[in-house]
């Protein structure tokens, strides 16, 4: 068995100790600012890795990030582990009787908010490949054309319910149908880019079918919402009142969590899938106390979302990679699909033209949802640095913009 | 079968119940309905109408004359309408036909699965009425032991007239106060609270939500004809329909009533269960949905 050498387990420990620490006074710092804490993390990413780093002390960064050897393992099975990790605590927020409950103007806001984006990012890549550097014959066209439509359709949860917080806008109409809205989108958003990767895995290996694919996901998806939620619904007061509290609960909550991670990375859909629904099935329960959902945040907001967004400055450098063209091309994109179909879906659900243009850009925040999705994709080969870039800093513009937005509109 | 008008319904208050029709099926649990639809039916001043949807035999017409006169219902307050047919459409076509004010109907606290996801008559009929909907789940043929109220406080605008009928019933029933809860869910709150909340920050947010929650409650309970009954106001966190539903089972009540929903609920709304799908999949006690006709 492999093991880390003396010296890589001291540059291991260290880099996590270093990404932690500077994360969270950049995280402080931002929040007196009012930016995201996300963007103090990715800052910490930007000075810590390639871009600033790797410029200045090229032996410094290559001794604290080895690129190569054993440490790379490490780190590769500690970000993968957090990433599994915040698409569980996603999940967690989506609770589909919501949208039942806001009714129309939800489900004609969160399918228009998908659709028009989607079609939109699609169309662009589809029509014009040059633009971001593919070539039209190539593989990869398709996925990249699907994979552009739903990163620009999805939102992020977490940043929106921030915003409303802060606008004082969470408890009211407009915030529900804003929050069942954008959970549509990330439960749909993240089922179809899971199918886009497993796409992307059986075109390398000629595997599975497409219709087998659906199947899998489809599969999962409504026998965990429907079987393994009464399960999880019959087992938590349980594991609530006779196990050790939290310790119980946290346990058993991760443990669900990874399994589902690992069904799903075995039938070869991403583990994110997995992690997701597993999230959904346990947060929705009515019998996962308040408490518990707070610790399984915490924990995971606090200790993986740091290491996995300060990671990502860590893979890429951002000034070489940075493409004007292709940043305007992805937030234009990103600014009309989402506001005009949120803000027509709300439109048409029955709001007045202003309410319907706060729906419009509350739901263009993307947030930290969106960067996972395109180091997901990075990583994955399905797009290039400079998209990966454009998404980027498309995910920090549409949530810096959309509060500032959603007040022009608000009466 | 005549038609009926509607104009008849509309905008017709909410209460007094001066028709109650009472669904029955001849089950063993039939004198006990009966008993305790009489007692309401008295203390309500309101006249019976018995529905029974199905065939129409000499036994059946001998058990229920003998309950009849055993519980000394009084026939001139009491109509019998045996009726052919599909047991939801129909009982609900009688409802409206014949203004019915309240529906009485027996109900098991629980329904197996399958059965809940088809739905049974009872539970059919609780989503679809026009008229408000008692589901009795344990009957009393002794006096009735309708004590303890629960009334959501929920911030609608049928609420007013859900709390006023709870205010009614609770005079006629000799009832002295009544438990006014407003259930509090917020979506999103540890996701938000868990990204960067500094401690005092959390507990000042969460002191402010729930300084709101009380104020809107009081708001709404301020605007209702109290009529001496006094109105005890509970703010309990939950997602709606569980919360109030698990809150009436701990403190043991008699009665917990609810507005009507607004849509009609379906098969996805017990698949995704919410709000009231939450009570009539497990009934903590009796239940009563109170219709509260537009004008």
């Amino acid at each position: 068995m492999t093991r880390l050498t003396h010296h890589e387990l001291i540059a291991f420990l260290l880099a996590i100790s270093v990404m932690l620490l500077f994360s969270r006074i950049a995280g402080e710092l931002g929040k007196r600012l009012k930016l995201p804490v996300v963007m103090g993390e990715l800052l910490v990413g930007i000075v810590l890795g390639p871009t600033v780093l790797g410029m200045i002390s090229p032996e410094i960064f290559t001794w604290l990030f080895p690129r190569s050897g054993n440490v790379t393992y490490a780190f590769d099975g500690l970000f993968s582990l957090s990433v599994v990790m915040l698409l569980f605590v996603a999940g967690m927020e989506v609770q589909l009787p919501l949208v039942l409950k806001q009714g129309k103007v939800a489900i004609y806001t969160s399918v228009s908010s998908m659709v028009i984006p989607f079609f939109t990012g699609f169309a662009v890549a589809w029509y014009f490949p040059s633009l971001f550097g593919i070539s039209p014959d190539s593989e990869s066209h398709l996925l990249f054309s699907l994979f552009l439509g739903t990163a620009l359709s999805i939102s992020a949860l977490p940043v929106i319910a921030r915003i409303l917080m802060d606008m004082n806008l969470f408890k009211t109409n407009l915030g529900m149908i804003i929050i069942a809205s954008a959970m549509v989108n990330d439960l749909f958003g993240w089922l179809l880019f899971s199918f886009i990767l497993s796409m992307r895995v059986h075109t390398g290996e000629g595997g599975m079918s497409l219709g087998y694919t659906i199947l899998c996901i489809l599969g999962f998806g409504i026998f965990m919402l429907t079987i393994g939620k009464r399960i999880i619904d019959k087992a938590l007061p349980w594991v609530q009142t006779k196990l050790s509290w939290p310790g119980g609960v946290l346990s058993i909550s991760l443990g669900v969590c990874l399994a589902c991670a690992a069904f799903t990375e075995s039938i070869n859909l991403h583990a994110i899938l997995g992690a997701f629904i597993a999230g959904i099935a346990i947060g929705d329960s009515v019998q996962l106390h308040e408490k518990a959902r707070e610790i399984i945040h915490q924990f995971v907001t606090n200790f993986f979302a740091p290491l996995f967004f300060v990671s990502i400055g860590l893979k890429v450098n951002f000034i070489t990679n940075f493409n004007v063209v292709i940043v305007a091309i992805v937030l234009v994109l990103a600014f009309i699909g989402k506001v005009t179909g949120a803000s027509l879906g709300a439109y048409w659900g029955g709001l007045k033209r202003r309410e319907a243009l706060v729906v419009g850009f509350g739901m263009n925040a993307r947030g930290a949802m969106e960067i996972i999705l395109g180091t997901l994709a990075l990583n994955a080969g399905l797009i290039a640095a400079p998209v990966f870039v454009a998404l980027i800093i498309m995910a920090l513009v549409t949530s810096l913009s959309s509060a500032p937005l959603m007040r022009r509109f608000l009466d | 079968m005549q038609p009926f008008d509607l104009a008849k319904l509309k905008g017709r208050p909410a209460f007094p119940f001066e028709t109650i029709a009472v669904a029955i099926s001849f089950s063993p649990r039939l004198e006990a309905l009966l008993a305790e639809s009489k007692w309401i039916a008295e203390n309500l001043h309101a006249s019976l109408l018995l529905i029974h949807v199905g065939e129409k035999t000499a036994e059946k017409e001998a058990r229920l004359d003998k309950l009849l006169t055993k519980l000394a219902i009084d026939e001139k307050k009491c109509r019998i309408n045996w009726m052919d047919g599909e047991p939801v459409e129909t009982i609900l076509r009688l409802c409206k036909l014949n203004v019915v004010d309240l529906l009485i109907l027996g109900a098991l606290s629980k329904e197996n699965l399958l059965k809940f996801y088809i739905g049974s008559v009872a539970r059919k009929i609780s989503r679809r009425a026009k008229c408000s909907v008692l589901l009795l789940t344990n009957p009393a043929e002794g006096t009735s032991k309708i004590k303890r109220f629960v009334v959501s406080g929920e911030d609608h605008v049928k609420t007013i007239h859900t709390i006023n009928t709870a205010v009614y019933l609770a005079k006629h029933f000799h009832v002295k106060e009544i438990s006014i809860v407003k259930e509090v869910h917020v979506p999103g709150l540890a996701m938000t609270m868990a990204e960067d909340s500094t401690a005092p920050e959390a507990s000042r947010l969460r002191k402010n939500l729930a300084e709101a929650d009380e104020q809107e409650l009081h708001s709404v309970t301020e605007k209702c004809d109290k009529d001496g009954i006094r109105l005890i106001e509970k703010v309990v966190r939950g997602k709606q329909g569980y919360a109030i539903s698990k809150y009436a089972r701990d403190k043991k009540a008699d009665l917990l009533i609810l507005n009507s929903p607004d849509t009609q609920m379906g098969f996805f709304d017990r698949i995704f269960t919410h709000d009231i799908e939450y009570i009539l999949a497990d009934l903590p006690c009796n239940l009563m949905i109170v219709h509260s006709r537009p004008h």
